[in-house]
């Protein structure tokens, strides 16, 4: 690529000011004399501009607009971004994008730090020393992809190819399709996400209830009254841009505006910006939502005809054999009373009533499910979800405007037929190494949690080669150091990574991956509720000696051989997702051009119409596909051995890590609450300078941690503001200055997610060549299995403070 | 000849910083670093201030985004000994960094505090240097003047050029700052204020706008649109 943009070296002290005052005009002039001029300094002969234009554009500053697609957080927004010179400089929204509609919010503006940051790995490297020691070399990607066939093909050689695990974070477009298929062809059930740390259970509650296996999407732009249960729907919310304008549009676009609740221990970004902001004793959400039902049933509120024709256990009810089972009223009326609810959450019994019945009334209601790491982890996650959900159908918000959407995707080029040999027969058979599925977690898709211990344990086999693609588990679960044990007790690790993040630290490879700004691919349009696709290409020449982990899959696909390659024969990622796309009814040269194509409209379906089942009971197996929202879940009862009714209705128990009586909680007395802000990147387990300097924006903190309190609790301890304390659990203990907060819950702590990494660059003047930037939150928990649904719980885990 | 002005509507405003970063990336503002940062350095011309009053739970939050002013009456020149900052024709408050002699009055009369101070020369790791904003006026400043918001005057620059270039007459319309293109919320508005038809002009005259420190007399080109 031609070096023609070598800006001015702005920390070269060769240029003065006394060299700024010599060239001088106007202010505009004096940049444009500057700029030309420092570039005829590196003889790239590019003439200067007339005083007050842009310096004029010779071809090597030819300047154009790329449509691309973000991947900084799972929102899927696109792109338009400015390139000159073959450089990338500036990204803005892609105007024609229906899920950002032309705008970018901050990490799209700072990717471009992601794109040139200095911490990128730009060759395959092999670690030389022990695992873990920093020792590395540099290989070609033949050699890379070799040692991995090699790997590959003797475990199925072996008939082990079930000791294969791969381990992902969020897969956008073809890539879910992708590995599923290779590691399916391969022989091996182990395709392992992070969503068990995260969105597991909101899923499955959408399943066992609506009988959808999806995310709920919620139409705000619709909405008359929404209530948002958890912090991070204007933060880091899986849509948070397309919600962030229907919020807009709720308030202002619309001749009726909306109003907007948020339910969170601390008053984050999403309470402050709400209408109102209720503080609820941590990990109770579940018991609000009963007690909120409980207002709404006993007032006669809920939209009858909708319960009555639509709904499956509202009143008790008889079963075929006879046996009388309890329903949702009974249980919510006998149980859920405002006394015990409002004792359970901390909220006064007439607030409580007070939402319940602005709730009931304000329709088109909605009530929104948290999908962020921590926000559900309570160890009641599952029911709760579904109590949650279970006030959408009360009033009737289920695929109706204003309420829950069921996503669309569209229909996509059938993949080929694949055939499964032997082998591959072989290990699939075998049990999952995560233990997802069976047991105790008979629901899990996924439970990463417990990939660790298993690992060390060598259950239920022994994981001979392990692939983390987007992935970091021993940062996001560090278990107590066991992660990092369990990574070095598998021979053969290898990262996706880009850069050296604390799982690819110790790797024995790291195939190093391309930002998605210097690749083509693909992604869903997710949050409209309507299809529609994301088309990604590079906006730059490849800066390093990078690929596409999908090009990469793809090469050990063909290098592997046999079923494995005739199952994805495609040379590039790329024309794998041509390939799926083609299906798509379109002109693709618009479709190019525009960087997206969609349906553009939800059609809602009508209760009880044919397009009814798709929204209502698609995706049952168990029980009947009935077009009736289950408030008792009949997908359980079927599942569930010798199930009490109670086991199949959203209920609340209160985990005892929450009890605030006993020994346990009087030596850690606080609970602690972490969440993902706004500034964080979930896919980028590095340093972005500029995202560190906007990091805790009502905390005034940037480049660091802190730990918020209470102000009465921070100074019943004696401590000051700014003062840096321990927090400490049983697992582990971090050191962070105190904040004052008084928007936090009052015996809880919040520590941010998301910091805690190591950067090997010196960022600014008079800092350290080296640093790490604040503390990992995660040190503090251990995550444990949620029952049935292996949702990861530890949130909220209780920790002590005390002075450093 | 234009009034350039903004409206920011509270209501639509969710603090997201969207467009701190946005003008950061525009306008080649450099990364501060833990040290400088920690010391209140870090340059950012359009930061988001944090008024959190009152105690636990009954609280009153409010999240103002705050770029330079552009104030019709603006306190920061008139302290300038050098003339280095000046109201342009257009109502732009600008500094000249060839003029500007570095003696930090302006960025003590400026009520808002929206003037930087460049302390040493702006650093970044060599890589990062390559998403510099090539645009000749925002060329990174050099230690030891004031810089600010100038409502990305060299976007203004170059729609008038590109309506030149189609032949065409300029339009309000053809020019926005970076942090109004890229608000989330689509709570910035920008424009003509002298103009009545202008979508700002009437926002300007909505009973709901307000301006920061009115009582100064200053006179600011940017107004708030209250929440709720």
């Amino acid at each position: 690529m031609p070096d023609n943009l070598d800006l001015k070296k702005p920390s070269d002290s060769s240029v003065t000011r006394r060299d700024f005052i010599k060239i001088g005009a106007t202010a505009a002039g004096v940049g444009a004399a500057l700029w030309a001029g420092s570039r005829l300094q590196k003889g790239s002969g590019v003439s200067s501009g007339p005083a007050g234009g842009a310096a004029i554009a010779a071809q090597s500053m030819e300047e154009s607009l790329v449509r691309t697609a973000c991947a900084m957080c799972p929102a899927g927004c696109g792109l338009e971004v400015r390139v000159v010179g073959g450089k990338a400089v500036k990204v803005e929204g892609n105007a024609i994008h229906p899920l950002n509609q032309g705008v970018c919010c901050l990490k799209g503006q700072a990717s471009l730090e992601v794109l040139y940051s200095p911490e990128r790995i730009r060759n395959p490297w092999r670690q030389l020393g022990a695992r873990g020691s920093g020792d590395w070399e540099e290989i070609s990607w033949d050699e890379a992809i070799d040692l991995v066939v090699e790997k590959l093909v003797a475990l199925r050689q072996a008939g082990k190819p079930h000791s294969l695990a791969l381990v992902h974070g969020e897969l956008r477009g073809e890539m879910r399709g992708l590995v599923n298929r290779f590691m399916q062809v391969y022989g091996s059930p182990n395709t392992i996400s992070t969503s068990s740390l995260g969105e597991q259970s909101v899923r499955l509650a959408s399943y066992l209830t609506q009988g959808v296996n999806g995310l709920p999407v919620y139409d705000l732009n619709n909405a008359s009254y929404v209530m948002a249960f958890g912090g991070n729907l204007l933060e880091s919310s899986r849509h948070v841009i397309s919600y962030l304008g229907s919020l807009a549009f709720m308030r202002r676009g619309r001749p009726q505006r909306g109003k907007l609740v948020a339910v969170h221990p601390r008053l984050s970004l999403t309470g402050i910006k709400a209408d109102e902001w209720v503080p609820i004793r941590p990990g109770t959400y579940g018991a609000l939502a009963l007690g909120m039902a409980n207002v709404i049933i006993n007032s006669n509120l809920y939209d009858q005809d909708f319960v009555r024709d639509f709904t499956f256990g509202f009143e008790d009810f008889e079963d075929a054999a006879g046996n009388l089972h309890k329903g949702f009223k009974s249980l919510v009326l006998e149980r859920y009373t405002l006394e015990r609810v409002s004792a359970i959450t901390g909220i006064a019994g007439e607030t409580i009533a007070r939402l319940a019945g602005e709730f009931a009334t304000n329709r088109p209601a909605v009530a929104m499910l948290p999908t962020e790491p921590g926000e559900l982890g309570s160890g009641n996650s599952l029911y709760s979800a579904m109590a949650i959900h279970s006030l959408n159908a009360l009033v009737g918000s289920i695929d109706a405007p204003g309420g829950v959407l069921v996503q669309r995707y569209p229909t996509l080029a059938e993949w080929p037929e694949i055939s499964l040999d032997g082998t591959a027969l072989t290990g699939l058979g075998q049990p999952r190494i995560d233990g997802a599925g069976q047991a105790d977690i008979p629901l899990a898709l996924s439970a990463l949690q417990q990939l660790p211990d298993r690992i060390l344990h060598g259950e239920p086999y022994p994981v001979e080669v392990l692939l983390l693609l987007n992935a970091n588990p021993v940062y996001d679960l560090p278990q107590g150091g066991r992660t990092a044990q369990a990574l070095l007790q598998v021979p053969f690790v290898v990262s996706f990574a880009s850069t050296l993040d604390e799982s690819a630290a110790h790797a024995d490879l790291i195939l190093p991956a391309s930002t998605f700004l210097e690749v083509w691919g693909d992604d869903f349009m997710e949050g409209t509720g309507y299809a529609g696709v994301t088309l990604r290409r590079p906006v730059v020449e490849t800066l390093h000696n990078t690929r596409d982990p999908g090009d990469v899959l793809l090469a050990l696909a063909k290098h592997v051989g046999g079923g494995l390659a005739e199952a994805l024969p495609w040379k590039s990622y790329w024309e794998l997702v041509r390939y799926r796309l083609s299906a798509i009814d379109t002109d693709w040269e618009i479709f190019e051009s525009n960087g997206n194509w969609s349906e553009m409209v939800y059609f809602n379906a009508s209760p009880g119409s044919a397009a009814w089942n798709r929204v209502v009971g698609r995706d049952r197996r168990l029980s009947p596909k009935d077009g009736r929202y289950d408030f008792f879940s009949r997908e359980l009862y079927s599942l569930l051995a010798n199930p009490r009714d109670e086991d199949c209705l959203p209920h609340f128990e209160l985990p005892a890590t929450l009890e605030d009586v006993g020994e346990f909680a009087q030596e850690y007395p606080f609970l602690l609450v972490s969440q993902a802000l706004i500034t964080q990147s979930q896919h980028w387990q590095g340093v972005v300078p500029t995202l560190q300097e906007a990091y805790g924006l009502q905390s005034h903190a940037r480049w660091t941690s802190w730990v918020e309190m209470n102000p009465q609790a921070a100074e019943a301890l004696g401590l000051e503001e700014n003062e840096v304390v321990w927090i400490e659990s049983q697992f582990g203990r971090v050191q962070a200055p105190v904040r004052f907060y008084p928007g936090l819950w009052p015996n809880a702590v919040f520590l941010p997610a998301g910091l805690g990494h190591s950067s090997r660059v010196k960022w600014g003047r008079g800092s350290p060549e080296a640093l790490v930037v604040g503390v990992n939150p995660n040190v503090l928990v251990h995550m444990q299995s949620e029952l049935l649904s292996g949702q990861a719980a530890f949130n909220p885990t209780r920790v002590k403070i005390y002075k450093a | 000849m234009p009034r350039w002005g903004m409206v920011i509507d509270l209501d639509k405003c969710f603090a997201c910083q969207s467009c701190t970063v946005a003008c950061r990336m525009e306008n080649n503002t450099p990364v501060a670093g833990p040290d400088q940062a920690g010391k209140g350095r870090a340059i950012l011309w359009n930061e988001v201030l944090p008024f959190i009053e009152g105690e636990y739970p009954r609280l009153v939050a409010t999240m103002i985004p705050r770029p330079c002013m552009h104030c019709d009456y603006p306190p920061c020149t008139k302290v300038c000994p050098v003339r280095a900052t000046y109201k342009n024709e257009e109502g732009i408050v600008v500094v000249d960094y060839n003029r500007c002699i570095g003696c930090r009055m302006c960025t003590v009369a400026c009520p808002y505090g929206v003037r930087y101070f460049n302390w040493f020369p702006p650093e970044w790791p060599e890589e990062l240097k390559q998403h510099l904003n090539p645009d000749p006026e925002v060329a990174p400043r050099p230690k030891g003047v004031v810089e600010k918001c100038s409502f990305c005057i060299q976007r203004l620059h170059k729609a008038r050029q590109k309506a030149d270039a189609e032949g065409r007459a300029f339009m309000a319309t053809d020019y926005i700052p970076a942090c109004v293109q890229t608000c989330t919320g689509h709570a910035r508005y920008f424009g003509d204020l002298d103009d009545p038809t202008s979508l700002v002009h009437q926002l300007a005259h909505s009973p709901r706008a307000f301006r920061l420190l009115e009582e100064l007399g200053t006179e600011p080109k940017v107004y708030y649109l209250k929440q709720g």
